[in-house]
């Protein structure tokens, strides 16, 4: 889960990592004033949930009190990759000599946690990267490790500072080593790191990320306000109330209703449908042990998306099982009502249990099941998808 | 033979008091599996479906000779029931809770390495060795022992692969659930290896999906094996996803997509299938004879 900018850098305060004196606003005239007490100059940087702000036109320098207004005024109206604006930090001008990189994260795939850092940082620092593979430095620690000062002198070393910035270097390094611990983060990032015409360094911007899954022991991040949030910029309204009610949910293109079970095979079905000549208009997952009610929310979505023409279900009973799996699909027919053609498969744990309820539901309710074209193992999955395919082109 | 678990593993649940280890422990008892004992810290004394409940894994194993632990606790307890299970000796961990803090997991990793124990998880369904063994959550409807190992992040890819198999008459060997968490205690590399040591496997089916790097960690060791790897990959037609800002692409590189994890594994030698339904065809190329007639 990403922090705002001026939620990283108060992380970074409480850790000694100097920071850019900032002012948060929420209406032009804070801006002004804001920019009026850095003698009339700054740049304003709008608070979203997503990195590229400069390349995207979310961050802006100002020369006067008057144009911070107006720039204010504009960026409050827009949206910026997708994200309205609530927020814009205004910082004082820098009068840079020179821009490094740092940053922590995990090497997911040999299990430790790398520190990383360039003489030359900025927007472009992917392609740095790229182009100077020997000049980005990396060091690895184990996730029980703390780092010792002389390790992160070294780094500073590397990073190309100075004799006499490798103490105050240093210092930033572990700040922001213990900050990526400190918070159970999977990245922490300074870029730029400036340095300054006058000697200082400072953190012009700040990145973080923390583990969603951590959040419960970091009461602390709770009390600053930093709670679970979305990270997605403009949703569709088919997403916002799928969200609502706990369903990952995307709208894609195409004409085919997905009513997967898990995740695993949420992704998986979609390439087959693709491959079958069909497109999919969503993407789903119900989520370990989905409650029926949740599963007949999902199938209202479907339902009622005008795009849709067909739906293709499948469920392969494993933590979640047939019977809640029927008892959602039912509810939703007896509820709600299909109006479109489906087709589906439904097998694994309690598969019995969940037949059982299908074909007592369609002896009381016959007419509720008229769309529904209902299979079990015995039919391969792909068949299935091959029938969705052809369903979606029926219609037309 | 078969990988990790036979009929031989003593098996201990870690929070069998609990509904879902109460119920699972049933399940998991029905298929024959050797469940020898549970723990339950303060609950030491208790029974659940006949087997006898201890507060700690030393005094399970001391008792019953437990060997190998599957857990069904909340993402918050795990950390400590995985260590204490690989400090007091357990080989094997499974750890079937979803969400398990990143950073947990890697010191259970770290210790599990220490040790020589195998974690699979968190978020895996388990591992099921058809026939003799079925640890953690999967349906017994998809399996049969057989000739084939599979090893998949996700639990319902594993189902439709173990079925496709064995209504083709291939049969599993052993099928492991590496999980479905952005960190994971074992990887496809580990397992692939174990699978290439295993007599009765005769091929592995290996089933990636987007993100992450543990696809494209394995090519090395695909490369290496001289037993045919079958891969497939969900993803393809996803649209991109998110990537962990400059130090990601940093670390990770382009490594993630599914187009990129599809071509480092069939680089390596693996053979790719689209569908479920391509695994027997291209076992049948490579003349791998089914164990039985297909269905």
């Amino acid at each position: 889960m990403r922090l705002f900018e001026f939620e990283a850098k108060q992380l970074f305060a409480k850790h000694k990592i100097p920071i850019t004196e900032g002012v948060l606003c929420t209406t032009p005239i804070e801006v002004r004033n804001a920019v009026l007490n850095f003698d009339g100059r700054g740049i304003l940087k709008v608070q979203i949930l997503s990195g590229g702000r400069a390349k995207a036109g979310g961050i802006k320098k100002v020369e006067s009190p008057e144009e911070a207004e107006t720039v204010a005024d504009d960026l409050f109206e827009e949206t910026v990759k997708g994200y309205p604006v609530e927020r814009i930090l205004v910082d004082p001008l820098l009068d840079i000599r020179r821009e490094y990189y740092l940053g922590v994260t995990i090497n997911r795939a040999k299990y430790k946690i790398v520190v990383i850092g360039s003489p030359t940082g900025g927007v472009d620092i992917e392609e740095f990267a790229r182009k100077n593979p020997a000049k980005v430095f990396k060091e690895s620690f184990e996730i029980d490790e703390r780092m010792y000062s002389f390790e992160a002198y070294g780094i500073g070393l590397q990073m190309k500072f100075r004799k006499e910035k490798l103490n105050l270097v240093s210092s930033i390094i572990m700040g922001l080593y213990n900050v990526f611990k400190a918070y159970d983060c999977k990245l922490a990032e300074i870029n730029p790191l400036v340095e300054t015409e006058n000697g200082l360094l400072v953190a012009a911007d700040a990145r973080i990320s923390v583990d969603d899954d951590a959040l419960f022991r970091h009461p602390e991040l709770a009390e600053m306000g930093i709670e679970k949030r979305h990270e997605e910029g403009e949703m569709t309204l088919r997403e916002k109330e799928a969200r609502e009610h706990g369903i990952p949910y995307l709208d894609l293109d195409g004409k085919i209703g997905m009513f997967p079970g898990g995740a695993g095979f949420g992704i998986m079905g979609n390439d087959f449908v693709n491959y079958f000549g069909g497109k999919p208009a969503n993407f789903m997952d119900s989520g370990g042990g989905p409650s029926p009610e949740r599963l007949a929310k999902m199938l209202v979505l479907l339902d009622e998306n005008p795009k849709v023409k067909a739906i293709f279900g499948a469920r392969f009973g494993g933590i979640s099982r047939c019977d809640d799996f029927a008892k959602g699909v039912i509810m939703f027919l007896k509820d709600h009502g299909l109006s479109k053609p489906m087709v589906m498969r439904m097998t694994g744990n309690n598969w019995e249990e969940g037949v059982r309820l299908f074909d007592e539901a369609k002896k009381k309710n016959p007419e509720l099941f008229e769309n529904i074209e209902a299979h079990g193992i015995e039919t391969p999955i792909e068949q299935i998808a091959r029938r969705a395919v052809e369903l979606s082109q029926e219609v037309e | 033979m078969a990988i990790l678990v036979d009929k031989d593993s003593r098996i201990l649940v870690q929070g069998m008091t609990g509904t879902a280890g109460q119920f699972h422990t049933k399940r998991m008892l029905e298929y024959g599996t050797k469940i020898v004992s549970g723990t339950s810290p303060g609950k030491g004394g208790e029974v659940v479906e006949s087997i006898p409940v201890f507060d700690t894994v030393e005094s399970a194993i001391d008792n019953t000779g437990a060997d190998t632990s599957v857990i069904f606790l909340p993402a918050a307890f795990v950390k400590e029931a995985a260590i204490e299970s690989i400090w007091a000796g357990i080989k094997h961990v499974v750890v079937v809770p979803e969400h398990i803090p990143i950073f947990d997991m890697m010191e259970i990793r770290k210790e599990a390495k220490r040790y020589g124990s195998t974690v699979l998880g968190g978020n895996t369904p388990g591992i099921i060795t058809p026939g003799q063994a079925n640890i953690g959550i999967m349906p017994d409807i998809a399996f049969k022992p057989g000739k084939i190992g599979t090893v998949s992040r996700s639990g319902s890819i594993t189902y439709y692969v173990a079925d496709t198999l064995t209504r083709s008459g291939y049969g599993e060997t052993t099928c492991v659930g590496l999980g479905g968490d952005p960190v994971l205690g074992s990887t496809f590399d580990d397992i692939l290896r174990m699978f290439e040591k295993d007599d009765e496997t005769e091929a592995v089916v290996m089933c990636g999906e987007i993100g992450g790097v543990y696809e494209e960690i394995a090519k090395d060791t695909i490369k290496r094996m001289k037993k045919p790897v079958i891969c497939i990959i969900g993803g393809i037609y996803a649209p991109p996803g998110k990537r962990m800002g400059h130090a990601g692409a940093i670390v990770e590189g382009s490594m993630g997509t599914a187009k990129s994890k599809l071509k480092a594994l069939e680089d390596a030698g693996a053979h790719a299938a689209r569908t479920f339904l391509d695994i027997p065809k291209i076992l049948e190329d490579l003349n791998i004879e089914p164990v039985e007639k297909p269905k």
